[in-house]
């Protein structure tokens, strides 16, 4: 069994990428043909599996969902890439040269003087029925010249060779990051491949990218700041968008970290407002501001219209660029062209045909089943419609509401794909593939990403449907005659350490706030877990649990900490106790306890996902381990689970989450951004401390020596204390351990120690005298550990009470959530709630005469 | 008709506000039928920006942005405007309708292109079936157009209840369309959804209307109200006839048109996005002053 690409047989009624008709491999696929030549069937699968891997790790997902734990499937990559060679890519390079000029053109005039419209060229419906042309866009300057700065384009190949055009993207198009990573994974998965076939490389584009965004600030000039404004981290862009900034070296933001004053775009930060030179936005025209355009959108930002019109921001694309995607603009095309610009559009459109048009609508009732009906203005995120395969009843729905409405529908000639080799089930198979490819226009010429965004799907419908299902994407190659310069990549080796980074020296608050409850969860999990190993190590041991005095004491820390049902301690050895064995082990996997480990787990997942551009992928692989480790044990069963399997399980865990802390501690610049993540840590660190204390401590034990082990095996403290004491074993020196020591990085004293150190240099946003209340908090707790002697801590009172330590337990269990609080009140929080006035002054009814 | 027009709107909050940023639109346009002689627009606390600019529809916007703690803000717009009758074509008011429609659809001229704009549904009126059968009754086969417009007016003021308690600014156009039941701003849409729905061009107008003091009483300062109604295009010789449902009549010289738009999204006076604030309380004051009578006495 081989993987030959002599054993391929393309579908004998489409054009093929790879092969020509007489079954001949076309001379851009050679040297890849004889690259698989070599290799068994079984080399070809483990380069499946280890794209697989790679798309895993880097966790690229299409939409992927609030709720870790419901990972939805990363989107494929093929195990080939797709060959164009340099001579039939040149033909359709020229062609989306010319395109984007067309479009440009086009939407320049729509949004000014009309003359298309005038002069009968596009009908003027195609605006003024057109629910998506607000007329706030109308008039608005162009950004540095340019509507149209980045756009991209649906291609698919007819049977005879030939491409046509199905669609256009002018807003803000996705695949960008996208392919971006495709592209590295395979140049890690064929690195001699890809040079041998003189593949052009994509950093050129990437670089003439952000220096033409760099050359749109008006204001600044020198090293400009630039901003990526992403819909939020919940949007199916969420993930390329990050990726984007960190390669392009932008701020990744979202509508809440802006704000416009005095007519400038500014990003909010912790030391105040910043400004924005120039903002490249992911997000639809009609929510770029809440004033003029969608009331209440909070993706964009208020003013920002006013700031466009003042010239105070450059926006790409240009707000109102959607028009120039509407479905119903393509049969105009190749009109506008000769219009505007006395030229012939050489890329041809798939045929589209807008039913506002009388002729066309007869046409389109009379081939109705030979069509695909879609809207003629939006650009949806469904299927389009097919008649053929409608219900008579539904056929008949569809014809009335194309009647009542026409200029609402297009109908398209379906669409004929080419097929390119896909290996699937151990052998080669035709699927048929769609091109997305990117433009990038700057005054000078429009430049065409080399390669583009491939899908492939075994059926050819399914094409026509937009990329978001999860389906097979393919890294194209267009190869070089010339060999290809080693030209820079913009993106630092992918085994650097990246952490935490600061873009300038600003960290928007937003993404501070993540940062700081990244490090809280990320606390979190790892004391849960280390409770939850001491536990369960006393319950899979060889004596019987339910005599050990230390376990209703680890069972009251753990209902402490939130992670089973407070019952569990009040009972004590009582009825419910002989059910431990099974509850504690369903608690590792169950996410009810709000603030159980599972919870905890999902809630450093959407942290961890919000700052992705800010965490090192290194960190998000680690990251990543954690949020899976717990799940692929969940699959049969739970009785058949031993404890044995759990605590194997909870201590890969705990070493994954060291693995994070080490990385933060070891790999990461001491900026802001940092004190955060490490202000949530040890916040948490201090609070766990002081619960299990309680918990486990305050109530004296007549056996303490069992107690004070499991302490201090749970707060990672044993190693240290047997260095010191040996095996006596007593309440005082365990005492000092886990409170008064600030040798100890596991002691309540240190983490204040460190959390005072931490928050001196943090910015000062109000001018207040003195310290702020989180300082306060800060000082008075650091202080009263201080000032206390374990000895005294240790003391049991007459009524059989250690009351000094339950007071100053109490005292931290009180009193750290306020600093908390203070923290987030001080530097999270820069804005109150926003009301819309509009329609508040509504004209009062007028009585009738 | 001369005219001076005050507009005070008037908000206290019940917390401070820490940023507001607002659009007025408010100031009357010269146009045909008005002269717009003088106009003022005042804000307090004094704006940090203040910046003007004309709209779409040719309405002129003001945007401006308080960026300091305030609890009331007050804006005042002062202007004297002349508002004169276009007199109509006897021979082309009685143009049919269905000639118009046609006009219209295939944009025979530059002024019918224009008119086009206003033909689709709009963010707050869409077209209907039940919409077009309400006003086949007035706008029968061959009828002239300004009867038939004038007849659908007459016909939403006698079948429709004045009711400010049965809708409310947000209510859309078919629920009051149902309950048969509304305020001006529901009779204009109302019309408007019905003229479009017969493939007519129809635009709402915002402004304000004089009020005739009962015989003997004097003119209440300050007792004034904003108002709404609609236009529609009757072809290139009748231009625009404004006509108001809520008052039964095509408008003469008490009606004084401020900003146009296709529905009430497009013309509302004041949009405004503020941080903080609280509870919001809203008073507004409007004058219309007829000068010439004005002068009249001083004289």
């Amino acid at each position: 069994m081989s993987c030959s690409l002599d054993e391929y047989v393309p579908n004998p009624d489409r054009y093929d990428e790879c092969k020509t008709k007489r079954g001949q491999i076309r001379d851009a696929w050679m040297p890849l043909a004889n690259h698989l030549a070599a290799l068994e069937a079984s080399g070809m699968d483990g380069r499946a599996v280890r794209i697989e891997q790679l798309l895993q790790e880097n966790g690229a997902t299409f939409n992927v969902e609030s709720e870790v734990g419901r990972q939805t499937r990363p989107w494929q990559l093929g195990a080939v890439p797709l060959l164009f060679d340099s001579e039939s890519w040149g033909v359709l390079e020229e062609g989306l040269r010319q395109r984007t000029r067309v479009l440009e053109a086009v939407l320049e005039d729509l949004l000014g003087p009309r003359r298309l419209i005038s002069g009968r060229i596009v009908p003027a419906e195609l605006l003024l029925a057109n629910p998506l042309f607000q007329r706030s866009y109308h008039g608005l300057p162009s950004t540095g010249g340019i509507r149209i700065h980045i756009s991209a384009t649906d291609v698919a190949r007819a049977n005879d060779g030939s491409w046509w055009v199905t669609a256009d993207r002018t807003r803000a198009p996705s695949g960008l990051g996208y392919l971006l990573e495709n592209r590295i994974i395979t140049s890690r998965v064929y690195p001699h491949l890809i040079r041998r076939c003189n593949v052009r490389r994509m950093a050129g584009f990437f670089e003439t990218l952000r220096n033409h965004l760099r050359s749109l600030a008006t204001r600044v000039r020198d090293n400009p700041r630039i901003a990526l404004l992403t819909p939020g981290h919940n949007s199916y862009r969420a993930f390329e968008d990050a990726y984007l900034a960190r390669y392009l070296g932008f701020t990744l933001v979202q509508g809440r970290d802006l704000a416009v004053r005095g007519g400038r775009l500014n990003v909010k930060t912790l030391g105040g407002l910043l400004p924005i030179e120039v903002l490249w936005r992911h997000i639809s025209d009609r929510k770029c501001d809440p004033l003029e355009l969608e009331p209440g959108a909070t993706e964009g930002v208020t003013g920002l219209l006013r700031s466009v019109r003042q010239d105070q921001v450059a926006v790409t694309n240009s707000i109102g660029s959607v028009i120039a995607q509407m479905p119903a603009l393509l049969p105009f095309l190749p009109g506008a062209a000769k219009f505007l610009l006395g030229e012939t559009l050489t890329l041809p459109n798939a045929a589209t045909y807008w039913c506002g048009g009388d002729r066309e609508r007869r046409y389109v009732f009379e081939h109705l089943d030979e069509l695909l009906i879609r809207p003629a203005f939006a650009v949806t995120g469904t299927a389009a419609t097919v008649p053929a395969e409608l219900t008579r009843s539904a056929r008949e729905e569809l014809v009335a509401a194309i009647r009542a409405n026409p200029e609402n529908y297009v109908a398209q000639a379906r669409i004929v794909h080419s097929t390119t080799p896909v290996w699937s089930g151990g052998r080669w198979n035709p699927w048929h593939v769609s091109l997305r490819t990117f433009q990038l226009q700057t005054p000078d010429r429009v430049e065409v990403l080399p390669g583009g965004l491939a899908r492939a799907h075994p059926h050819e419908s399914v094409l026509g449907a937009p990329p978001t299902g999860g389906q097979m994407t393919i890294d194209c190659w267009v190869s070089s005659s010339q060999p290809v310069d080693s030209e820079a990549t913009l993106l630092p080796p992918p085994d650097a350490k990246i952490a935490i980074r600061r873009s300038g020296d600003e960290l928007p608050s937003r993404v501070a706030e993540h940062l700081f409850w990244l490090g809280r969860y990320a606390e979190r999990c790892e004391g849960i877990a280390r409770l939850l190993r001491t536990t369960l190590v006393r319950l899979a041991g060889e004596d019987d649990w339910s005599v050990l005095p230390e376990v209703p004491r680890l069972i009251a820390s753990l209902a402490a900490v939130g992670q089973i049902e407070p019952d569990y301690a009040i009972d004590g050895l009582g009825g419910s106790m002989p059910t431990l064995d099974q509850v504690l082990p369903a608690s590792v996997f169950s996410a009810d306890q709000p603030r159980g480990l599972q919870a905890s787990i999902r809630s450093m997942m959407n942290n961890a996902m919000a700052v992705r551009d800010r965490i090192s992928l290194d960190a998000y692989r680690i990251l990543r381990n954690v949020s899976v480790e717990l799940e692929t044990l969940h699959e049969g069963p739970l009785s058949e689970v031993d404890a044995g399997r759990i605590l194997d399980r909870l201590n890969r865990l705990i070493t994954d989450l060291l693995a994070f802390a080490g990385l933060s501690s070891e790999s990461t610049t001491r900026t802001h951004g940092w004190r955060f993540l490490e202000l949530g840590r040890r916040i948490e660190r201090a609070d766990q401390t002081s619960e299990i204390l309680a918990a486990m401590f305050a109530p004296p034990a007549r056996d303490e020596r069992r107690l004070c082990e499991a302490l201090l095996g749970a707060t990672d403290s044993l190693m240290t204390y047997r260095s010191r004491y040996l095996s006596l074993v007593r309440a005082e020196p365990t005492i000092d351990l886990v409170v008064t020591d600030e040798t100890n990085p596991r002691s309540i004293r240190y983490q204040l120690e460190q959390i005072h150190a931490l928050l001196a240099p943090l910015p000062s946003v109000t001018n207040e005298v003195g310290l702020g209340m989180d300082e306060k908090i800060a000082e008075s707790l650091l202080h009263r550990v201080r000032l206390s002697d374990p000895d005294t801590l240790g003391q049991v009172d007459e009524r059989g009470v250690r009351q000094r330590l339950h007071e100053l337990l109490q005292t931290m269990i009180d009193e750290l959530p306020k600093l908390s609080h203070a923290i987030s009140a001080r530097y999270l929080i820069h804005t109150g709630t926003t009301q819309d006035l509009t329609g508040v002054t509504e004209p009062p009814p007028r009585k009738p005469t | 008709m001369d005219y001076r027009i005050s507009h005070r709107t008037h908000y206290r909050y019940s917390q401070p506000v820490a940023i507001c940023q607002n659009q007025l639109r408010m100031q009357p346009r010269s146009r045909p039928g008005l002269a717009c002689r003088r106009s003022e627009v005042t804000v307090t606390p004094t704006p940090e920006s203040f910046e003007v600019h004309d709209d779409y529809f040719g309405n002129r916007v003001h945007s401006f942005a308080i960026e300091s703690l305030h609890q009331e803000l007050t804006v005042t717009v002062r202007s004297e405007v002349t508002v004169s009758v276009i007199p109509r074509d006897a021979a082309a008011e009685e143009t049919p309708w269905e000639s118009v429609v046609k006009q219209v659809r295939r944009r025979e001229s530059e002024a019918a292109l224009r008119a086009r704009e206003f033909c689709f549904d709009s963010p707050r009126v869409n077209r209907g079936a039940p919409f077009a059968t309400y006003a086949a009754e007035s706008f029968r086969s061959g009828r002239g157009i300004v009867d038939a417009i004038t007849d659908l007016t007459k016909r939403i003021h006698d079948e429709f209840r004045y009711d400010s308690a049965a809708t409310h600014v947000h209510t859309p156009t078919d629920q009051a369309f149902e309950m048969r039941a509304g305020v001006c701003q529901d009779f204009a849409h109302i019309q408007i959804a019905c003229l479009r729905s017969l493939g007519l061009a129809a635009r709402y107008v915002s402004g304000y209307l004089r009020t005739i003091p009962p015989e003997g009483r004097p003119r209440l300062v300050g007792a004034d109200e904003s108002h709404a109604w609609l236009s529609v295009y009757g072809g290139d010789e009748l231009g625009w006839i404004d006509c108001d449902p809520t008052n039964a009549c095509l408008t003469k010289t008490d009606h004084i048109p401020v900003s146009i738009g296709r529905d009430y999204g497009d013309v509302s006076p004041m949009r405004g996005v503020v941080i903080g604030g609280g509870q919001t309380n809203l008073k507004v004051n409007v004058d219309v002053e007829p000068v010439a009578a004005a002068a009249a006495d001083s004289a």
